[in-house]
């Protein structure tokens, strides 16, 4: 039951990010390699902000969240509409991701160093006991900011005529348009809105993991595999595959074997995929037509 | 005969002589050690393109088929005697295998999907190999992997590597050369550009996917048994994510569409990583923002500078058409 | 144009062609005593704050010995190569040392992957290659004379954890948890031989791959499994994690690691989770030496920060081939190799070095430390024989 609980935090990690992937597919029908790396700038950014020039935690995580999401604009901007007008084949838009993850990276590398850096954690890291199950404060904070952010982007979705619309391309691009919503603009949207929640995710996850330079890249990975499973585009699903991800890999690791974890966790999506090629969440199998 | 075809006869026979005495006019054997990497690596990317630029098929995971490679004829040819040539043809047959494996679960899998499972699978070989301890020494790896022998003459030296990755680089781009002009080639094309109205036409659309993986696949592992002896060592740090990436980065930016494409990538790309070694740390951040532009300005990869060049060279010496590319397939651009 | 013309224009165009490859041919032979040192190591990627930690510390000792002539008449000239921790690329920046800058000599690298890449075509050159950072255990089992080491002794160090462990802290029951690349694999089996001779219990040995962050399933298992030591062994971002979340799950038994891990950063990455932890190193920043702290003084004063191991470790090396080349006062790599082979008297940072046949340094100092307030202190220093 432990591990179970052990896998909460880390599930929410993962579904911030795969959202952010789920996001991008949706709207834009693309894949955004550097997801992974905006996790990496939210936590550096908010480290320069929190740790170094001493500003409260609430205030990093905005300011981080609002400068990512720019970074995350500028890559929609660089990258997938130079490629559209091109008409470019979508794998040049990984390509064309690549580069700019391999490209934060190594700026982080050269400006943050190759150290470890640690983060303090804003609630203290003694743990509750409830029963015979802990709890600590710094998990609980991650999933609840992470499931306080997942509420919010739906409440967005739903509610607001700038997510709606974003739906509504997500949908049927062509129709949209017509309707006289501005595709280029809700891309530009899902981009910022997912570098923002992958930048959450890295403040969220800097006090347990530190701060290094190529953090993104494991996360990221591990974060696509969990938009995949839950059904890429599918909002709640890059949710549920999260948190599965997460309990699958807190469980294989501590009772399976802790060495074959990854490679467990990979199976498992190479299952899920066979048998449901749309992912384990999907409502409907995708269709080849 | 005229003018124009003898020129070309004339110009195929100083590129083959050329080719022929490089290791005689490099400067010194660290430049013949890269050609040879390039060598290497070509051949896989080789295998690659014929598995995303032909059938359309994309795969993050080919460092997994290169491993199977190195390590089925490295252990073959250390813990059974096995020379080189006959390890060498089980490494390919290992990697077909593993490219089975992959490609039938694949076969329902289409863009991120298939990219997923590609990359699950890679990363599954590698952390098999790093914890099947007895069988493959785990991370430590191996070393003192043999050379090859040609009739029992050891090939140790960058020179004798040279010829042989040479001879079967060759041997690899008339096998893709020849696919791709034949009728399989043309079907492997019909299923990349439409694959529902390749099946209603009767195409056995499953088989043919199936059948790219395990070309990518065979590539790969010969590729991989040859790195083998030339490296002398093998360890799981050569075949991580970040190489599959690589690869797929090297098929992308030199055209995935046609072999001259894989060998244009990853001279590129190779030369790029080595030639930008002065500028340190920046590197990397130069590398990327290479791969950005490429992927941006160049969709068709640096290939796709070929015809190009071919019509300017062809306008300048006032004889028919340059060679171009070598597929012939269709132009329609991918969806 | 004329005969004539055309003809000296042809000459004149292959003598300047020659004379060119002359230039590059030979390399930056700047004349002199000058001992050409090949460095490789990974600047960038996963292992960068090693790569670039042994990059400082030469370059550190290289302006030391030229400075003070401590080489006679020799100078040093390092030529730094980043190998990325790749082996792929060790092997061809190596090459690019040994063909195009002629190294005399070869430090590297820090992966031991990447050494046995690397060695691979040292040998082939016959060139010395000294490793200052790679500890698997296959390096010196080749039979190959021209590999040294000067990294602290892993199966020393094992040894004396466990043994610590066993008669100062009466344990009975261990766990390993060791990073799942060639350092850790070699770790987790020394500790389990040692102990396995020292008759402890070894009730779990888990692995974790490099980069991953979430260790509770591995520690809870251990907990569950009543162990009463965990024996780390990789290097200290993962350390820190795992001491972390080990005390977020109340798991209060003594940790232990060894000098891969020991650095002030784990201290600064693992705050009170790491007190009290019993590290082995050959190496303490806050050590009384006078050689160690002038070091660590430099190095501080250069980088805003303390020097870990594998820095100590690399400056070292440039004192061992500084005293080397002065003795054999020649660039031959038979000589030098022979030289290197004979050192001893030498008093450094982290021992007095001395090789056995295999190359591995048996000089090297083994301490036993313990994180105590925020800071290694010594708790009993290892004397080593042959």
């Amino acid at each position: 039951m432990q591990y179970l609980i052990n896998g909460l935090p880390i599930g929410a990690i993962y579904a911030l990010v795969a959202l952010g992937y789920s996001l991008i597919y949706a709207s834009a029908g693309v894949l955004n390699w550097s997801q992974g790396d905006m996790v990496m700038l939210g936590a550096y950014i908010g480290y320069s902000l929190h740790r170094i020039a001493g500003w409260n935690f609430i205030l990093s995580l905005l300011c981080s969240m609002i400068s990512v999401a720019v970074v995350g604009a500028a890559v929609k901007r660089t990258v997938l509409s130079t490629l559209r007008a091109r008409s470019a084949p979508p794998i040049n838009v990984v390509i064309g991701t690549l580069g700019v993850a391999i490209i934060c990276r190594n700026i982080a590398l050269g400006v943050w160093g190759p150290d470890a850096q640690p983060f303090p954690s804003p609630v203290g890291s003694s743990p509750i006991q409830i029963g015979n199950l802990r709890i600590v404060g710094q998990d609980t904070l991650i999933v609840l900011t992470g499931i306080g952010l997942m509420l919010l982007l739906q409440y967005f979705l739903k509610f607001t005529r700038e997510g709606k619309a974003l739906r509504a391309v997500a949908q049927d691009r062509m129709a949209a348009a017509l309707m006289g919503i501005d595709p280029e603009l809700s891309d530009t949207l899902a981009f910022a809105t997912s570098a923002a929640m992958g930048a959450a995710a890295g403040i969220l996850i800097a006090p347990l993991f530190f701060v290094t330079f190529n953090m993104g890249a494991g996360i990221g990975l591990k974060g696509f595999v969990a938009a995949v499973v839950g059904g890429l585009g599918n909002i709640p699903g890059a949710i549920a595959g999260g948190f599965f991800l997460g309990i699958i890999e807190s469980v294989a690791g501590g009772r399976i074997s802790s060495g074959y974890r990854d490679a467990i966790s990979f199976a498992v999506l190479i299952v899920v995929l066979w048998l449901r090629p749309s992912g384990l969440f999907s409502r409907t199998v995708e269709d080849k037509v | 005969m005229d003018v124009s075809a003898f020129r070309m006869r004339r110009a195929r026979w100083c590129a083959v002589v050329s080719v022929l005495v490089v290791p005689f006019i490099v400067p010194n054997s660290y430049y013949l050690h890269l050609i040879n990497l390039i060598g290497i690596q070509t051949l896989v990317v080789i295998g690659l393109n014929i598995l995303s630029g032909y059938t359309g098929q994309i795969s993050m995971g080919q460092a997994g088929y290169f491993a199977v490679g190195t390590y089925t004829s490295s252990l073959l040819m250390m813990r059974l005697g096995l020379s080189f040539w006959v390890s060498s043809i089980a490494a390919a047959i290992a990697s077909v295998a593993c490219g089975i494996v992959i490609a039938i679960p694949a076969l329902r899998l289409s863009g991120p999907y298939l990219v997923m499972a590609t990359v699950g699978f890679g990363e599954i070989i590698r952390l098999v190999l790093v914890n099947w301890v007895p069988v493959t020494r785990g991370a430590a790896g191996l070393t003192g992997i043999p050379a090859p022998s040609l009739v029992s003459i050891p090939i140790v030296s960058e020179r004798g590597f040279y010829y042989l990755i040479l001879a079967t680089v060759s041997a690899g781009v008339f096998i893709a050369v020849r696919l791709s002009r034949s009728k399989i080639g043309r079907t492997f094309a019909a299923i990349r550009e439409d694959e529902l109205a390749a099946e209603s036409m009767g195409v056995p659309v499953d088989i043919y996917k199936v059948a790219a993986f395990a070309i990518s696949a065979a590539y790969a592992g010969v590729a991989g048994a040859i790195y083998g002896s030339f490296a002398g060592v093998a360890s799981p740090d050569n075949f991580t994510f970040d190489d599959s990436v690589a690869f797929l980065c090297m098929s992308v930016v030199g055209g995935n569409r046609s072999v001259w494409g894989a060998l244009v990538g990853t001279v590129a790309l190779t030369f790029f990583s080595e030639a930008l070694r002065f500028l340190q740390s920046y590197r990397l951040i130069l590398y990327g923002v290479i791969l950005l532009s490429t992927a941006i300005f160049m969709p068709q990869g640096l290939s796709g500078l070929g015809p190009l060049a071919g019509a300017w060279l062809s306008r300048c010496a006032h004889s028919r058409g340059g060679r171009g590319r070598l597929w012939r397939g269709g132009e329609k651009r991918g969806a | 144009m004329s005969r004539v013309r055309r003809v000296t224009a042809g000459f004149l165009a292959l003598a300047l062609v020659l004379t060119v490859v002359a230039i590059i041919g030979c390399g930056r032979s700047s004349g002199g005593k000058v001992l050409k040192i090949g460095v490789v190591g990974p600047e960038t990627g996963g292992s960068a704050q090693l790569g670039q930690a042994q990059h400082r510390a030469i370059q550190i000792a290289c302006d030391e010995v030229n400075a003070g002539r401590l080489a006679g008449e020799w100078k040093l000239e390092a030529y730094f190569e980043d190998d990325e921790g790749n082996p792929t690329k060790s092997a061809s920046v190596t090459n690019k040392l040994l063909q195009e800058r002629k190294v005399h000599v070869l430090i590297g690298a820090i992966n031991s992957s990447c050494t046995l890449a690397d060695i691979v075509h040292t040998q082939r050159a016959g060139i010395p290659q000294i490793t200052a950072g790679s500890t698997g255990a296959s390096i010196t089992e080749q039979g190959n004379k021209w590999i040294f080491r000067t990294a602290v002794n892993d199966e020393l160090q094992a040894e004396a954890l466990i043994a610590y462990a066993k008669d100062t802290l009466g344990i009975k029951k261990i766990s390993t948890l060791t990073a799942a690349d060639d350092y850790g694999q070699s770790g987790a089996n020394l500790l389990k031989a040692s102990a396995e001779k020292s008759g402890l219990e070894l009730v779990a040995a888990a692995t974790y791959n490099g980069g991953d962050k979430d260790f509770k399933p591995q520690l809870l298992s251990m907990k569950e499994k009543g162990t009463e030591g965990i024996f780390m062994w990789g290097i200290y971002t993962e350390a820190a994690l795992i001491a972390k979340q080990a005390r977020l799950l109340d798991i209060n038994c003594q940790l232990f690691g060894a000098s891969g891990m020991a650095s002030t950063k784990l201290i600064e990455l693992g705050g009170d989770a790491v007190q009290g932890m019993i590290l082995t190193q050959s190496f303490l920043p806050e050590s009384d030496q006078q050689r160690a702290k002038d070091f660590v003084d430099k190095y501080r004063q250069k980088h805003n920060e303390n020097p870990i191991p594998h820095a100590a470790q690399a400056y070292d090396t440039v004192y061992i081939l500084a005293d080397a080349v002065k003795r054999c006062d020649s660039t031959a790599p038979e000589a030098l190799r022979d030289a290197i082979a004979k050192t001893s008297g030498l008093q450094l940072v982290t021992g007095s070095p001395k090789f056995n046949k295999k190359g591995d340094d048996v000089g090297k100092r083994v301490l036993i430390t313990r994180i105590d307030s925020g800071a290694f202190t010594l708790v009993k220093a290892i004397v080593v024989g042959e």
